[in-house]
């Protein structure tokens, strides 16, 4: 193996896990390849393990079931929050931005609530559901976003606005990675609290039927606290590696 | 019932003894079929024949010869050794009176 070819190959195996790394990168030097044909190697094997991961449900769940969906309504969101913003403070009237143009703060306090409690449930789900596969569902997720921005020009605000929903969600999915732990009563609050918060802006006629899809992350997330409840008895979610295991002996 | 190239793997972990890992499996697999084996089949397939129980693995010693770096030792497990004897079985029973047995018996005597 050539001296700039190695630590191309080195830097690739990064993309694969500590011990099968040792071991890969331990067979090429001993096999005594090519650095094309060790990058060849180890390419081929991130992508099988990465085609390997999409055999189970749970990161279809994660991209196409939650990333995809929630990033292009909550783009919608994060847009129209911003709109109801500059109209209430700066008296600046965009007519085809949200359902009814007729928000006040009340209405425009309950959409910021929302966006922020969707974006977190979301990025928790995503986070947690398939973690090895985040690069994905954070790909699909700001996808629309920047379908959006190459396609429609934004004259009226900033083009940062679509951008709102990113930081709640960006900590929903950090915490979610970090197995933050939600407890069954805290899922259930969260839940009820959009359940209520869109009831109402529904009831105003402020929320796109469609946004009712941005619910189901937040009663995911009860289901699997109690879930993980009944099975482990900790009443939170995800359960320890310790409690998985016990159940799994069962 | 085992894949062709899970049975490969078996029985060149099974000849390696003591000695089988992912670089000594593969070379002994070269040999015998004289074709390329990617790593990415290597490990993936040990994956999933670990996860049938056919085979164990674990970290080994690191050698100068590998810059230091730790092998991933095999082992196959009673499991394996039957899949792998109801595959040869399964191949001997299903090749007889197969022509080009016969050939090569009728070359050999």
């Amino acid at each position: 193996m050539n001296g700039i070819g190695w630590p191309l190959v080195e830097l690739s195996s990064k993309l694969l896990e500590r011990d099968e790394r040792e071991a890969v990168l331990g067979d090429l030097l001993e096999s005594n390849e090519s650095a094309w044909q060790g990058l060849l190697d180890v390419f081929g094997l991130v992508l099988r393990r990465e085609a390997g991961l999409w055999k189970a449900s749970r990161p279809w769940l994660a991209g196409f079931g939650v990333a995809l969906p929630s990033g292009f309504l909550l783009m919608g969101v994060s847009l129209s929050v911003s709109c109801t913003y500059q109209r209430l403070i700066n008296h600046k009237v965009y007519d085809c931005w949200w359902p009814t143009g007729h928000e006040g703060f009340p209405l425009l306090l309950c959409h910021t609530l929302l966006l922020i409690t969707w974006s977190w449930a979301g990025g928790y789900v995503v986070g947690t559901v398939s973690r090895r596969t985040l690069w994905v569902s954070a790909a699909l997720s700001l996808l629309p976003l920047f379908t959006y921005l190459c396609t429609f020009r934004l004259e009226t605000v900033s083009r940062l606005c679509l951008f709102l929903f990113l930081l709640p969600a960006t900590l929903g999915v950090r915490q979610g990675m970090r197995n933050a732990r939600v407890s069954f009563r805290l899922a259930s609050l969260l839940a009820l609290t959009i359940t209520v918060l869109m009831i109402s802006a529904w009831s105003s006629k402020a929320l796109w039927i469609f946004n009712w899809g941005l619910i189901w992350p937040a009663w995911y997330l009860v289901a699997a606290t109690w879930r993980s409840g009944q099975e482990g008895r900790t009443g939170s979610w995800p359960i320890d590696h310790a409690t998985y295991t016990r159940v799994s002996l069962r | 019932m085992l894949g062709e190239f899970e049975y490969l793997l078996i029985t060149a972990a099974s000849g390696l003894g003591e000695n089988a890992y992912g670089a000594a499996i593969r070379e002994e697999i070269e040999a015998s079929t004289e074709r390329r084996c990617s790593m990415g089949a290597l490990y993936t397939t040990i994956d999933r024949l670990e996860a049938k129980g056919l085979l164990k693995t674990w970290m080994g010693e690191a050698t100068p010869q590998r810059g230091g770096r730790a092998k991933r030792m095999v082992r196959v497990t009673s499991k394996g050794v039957h899949a792998a004897k109801d595959f040869y079985d399964a191949v001997m029973r299903v090749s007889r009176g197969a022509s080009w047995v016969e050939n090569r018996i009728g070359n050999a005597s």
